[in-house]
């Protein structure tokens, strides 16, 4: 089964439209999801390979979290 | 009745044309040389319409709305749109959709089996932006486009995908909306985007690909998986399934590659390759 976060993929999307560009989120850009926990700290934490295990498209982590990423 | 006069495969990537300068100058040049040949031979066959299978990278379908196969019914495309411009580096132009052959094509699926979704508002990136700029540059041949989710699994088999293609290319032949058309897909090969292994290419899967492709003999690829193509090719590597289909639309046809080049700095495994009878 492959991993999908619906909650995870919902923020993502709204940030990539508008254009956010984010080394990590703040409490203010996740406020009013339904995230659990473990999203909740990746999010704040940027860690773009914990968001990737929890079900993240790897296409909306890398237009979001693009400082994250050398190349 | 139509003539299908050509059918041509390539890679997309923003970078191809957003960041040409970072690219090593002999891998650029010769991946160009191989858009060039690709367009000579597409200008030479005169098509009336192009037929692209494509892939939105999550863009135009949110995780509310995926749909797996989706009919373009726009009546121009944005290619680039003005964002996309700033990307990509292609002036933003508009290029003519073909929403009456699509509307024909997606009743003929409904009536036949394949349920597309349509839509009649799509912005274009990369997957025809790209590729047009090098193939389409007078933007005077319309667009036709059948849209595969590639980007957000669970994605549809690639059987499917090239069943999928054998039913456009069945209903391009047959219908009278247009004369002489030309098939084209984009995506793939090897690339890894967004994933811990961002960055990551695969050469030599993509020249397994590109040889079963050379060969006629899809069967190999249609019997992949999305976990073997996730390992071998990278979440961006799904994008086959475009080349399958239109490998599907085009029985018996086979490769001839024009290009390979791994770019690293555009973060792609970039290939051309021209399906002929």
């Amino acid at each position: 089964m492959i991993a999908v976060s619906y909650p995870l993929n919902k923020i993502l999307t709204g940030l990539a439209r508008a254009h956010v560009t984010r080394e990590k989120l703040s409490d203010a850009e996740l406020a009013g999801h339904d995230l659990s926990d473990a999203e909740r700290s990746a999010l704040l934490a940027g860690d773009i390979r914990r968001l990737y295990d929890l079900g993240a498209n790897p296409y909306l982590i890398r237009r979001v979290f693009r400082p994250r990423f050398p190349i | 009745m139509a003539e299908i006069v050509a059918a041509a495969l390539a890679a997309h990537a923003p970078l191809i044309t957003g960041k040409p300068e970072i690219a090593r100058p002999e891998q650029r040049e010769r991946l160009y040389a191989g858009f060039h040949e690709m367009r000579r031979r597409l200008a030479a066959a005169r098509p009336d319409l192009l037929v692209m299978f494509v892939n939105d990278h999550l863009q135009n379908f949110p995780y509310s709305n995926l749909p797996a196969f989706c009919v373009g019914l726009v009546d121009a495309y944005d290619a680039p749109s003005p964002g996309g411009s700033t990307l990509m580096r292609i002036p933003p132009r508009k290029i003519p959709g073909a929403p009456t052959w699509g509307m024909a094509l997606l009743e003929a699926g409904l009536a036949g089996g394949f349920d597309f979704a349509y839509s009649y508002e799509i912005e274009s990136w990369d997957e025809l932006s790209v590729p047009l700029h090098f193939l389409n540059p007078d933007g005077d041949i319309p667009v036709a486009t059948v849209y595969t989710n590639c980007a957000a699994p669970p994605l549809p088999t690639l059987r499917r995908c090239h069943e999928m293609g054998a039913f456009v290319g069945r209903f391009a032949r047959s219908h009278r909306g247009a004369s002489r058309v030309a098939f084209v897909a984009t995506g793939g090969i090897s690339h890894w985007v967004g994933t811990p292994e961002t960055g990551r290419i695969n050469p030599e899967w993509d020249h397994w690909v590109i040889d079963h492709i050379e060969r006629g003999d899809v069967e190999p690829l249609l019997r992949l998986t999305w976990d073997e193509i996730e390992r071998d090719g990278g979440n961006g590597g799904q994008e086959i399934r475009n080349w399958v289909a239109l490998m599907g639309a085009v029985p018996g046809w086979k490769g001839e590659s024009l290009a390979y080049e791994p770019v690293p700095e555009w973060i792609t495994g970039c290939g051309t390759v021209w399906v002929h009878a």
